[in-house]
């Protein structure tokens, strides 16, 4: 400690120490903070078109149509760790072969405590389609309303909001046109 | 050219060392604890790691300087003694 570089040289070994004890223990307090929403799904209308396949448009495959209806209060998420909320809905169903889907059709990221009241009607963002290209098989599939939060410091940590009571069919395929 | 060598070492003597490390112990302890109390009541993680820069901004402001009070007990060098030959004999 006796020149000015080494008092820097000093201080900065117990300051490092110090700063990873304080995100350690702002890590920690995430776990103070259990909340848990709980919200409402509904499934307004699923339809099942034939298309094209969008990389080969030579193809077709059928495509799933969903519109919902979610209703949810995400506030008690938010604490001081909290950097965001991901936001996702999500199509789970079993295929004929016995193998388990899921797809995430609607995604939202949730920034700040304002904007966690999630109330809206919507039409799914990205595509719900099969693999084999055909709803045909497949078993009633269950959608429900998942949530990650994403802290500042710490471990990430998942949830689930809302779920449909029973699995929805898919009805039969119709042209487009009609 | 010493004048600057000076200024750029900032020599302290060795009882001011122990005082700057006794300091730097004491505040940088009491700032992760205050900091991160203060954040958690207030819930806002900016006033957490803004409290801990400032203590840290305000702690090189005292320790690395070489102040006057940490240089009030130069060393005490014994006077220096003519070689005589009596020494050797």
């Amino acid at each position: 400690m006796h020149s000015i570089y080494a008092r820097v040289n000093g201080v900065s070994g117990l300051w490092s120490t110090c700063i990873m004890v304080l995100l350690a223990a702002v890590a920690l307090s995430s776990f103070l903070f259990n909340a848990d929403p709980k919200g409402d799904l509904d499934i307004v209308s699923l339809k099942v078109f034939h298309s094209k396949t969008r990389r080969y448009p030579f193809r077709n495959e059928e495509i799933s149509f969903v519109k919902f209806n979610i209703s949810t209060d995400f506030t008690p998420l938010f604490n001081w760790n909290t950097k965001q909320l991901f936001v996702y809905l999500e199509a789970e169903y079993t295929n004929a072969q016995g193998v388990n889907n899921t797809v995430i059709l609607w995604d939202r990221i949730v920034r700040r405590k304002e904007q966690a009241k999630i109330d809206v009607v919507q039409k799914d963002k990205y595509r719900l389609r099969d693999l084999s290209g055909s709803f045909r098989d497949v078993l009633p599939a269950q959608y429900s309303l998942k949530y990650n939060v994403m802290p500042y410091v710490g471990v990430l940590s998942y949830g689930e909001a809302a779920r449909t009571l029973e699995p929805i069919d898919f009805p039969e395929a119709k042209d487009s046109v009609s | 050219m010493p004048a600057l060598q000076e200024l750029v070492e900032g020599r302290i003597d060795f009882k001011g060392q122990k005082k700057t490390d006794d300091i730097v112990r004491v505040v940088l302890i009491t700032s992760t604890v205050l900091s991160f109390v203060v954040g958690f009541t207030l819930s806002s993680l900016k006033i957490t790691l803004s409290t801990f820069a400032l203590c840290t901004v305000a702690l090189s402001l005292v320790v690395l300087p070489p102040w006057p009070m940490f240089n009030k007990h130069p060393v005490k060098w014994v006077p220096s003694q003519e070689h005589s030959p009596k020494s050797k004999g």
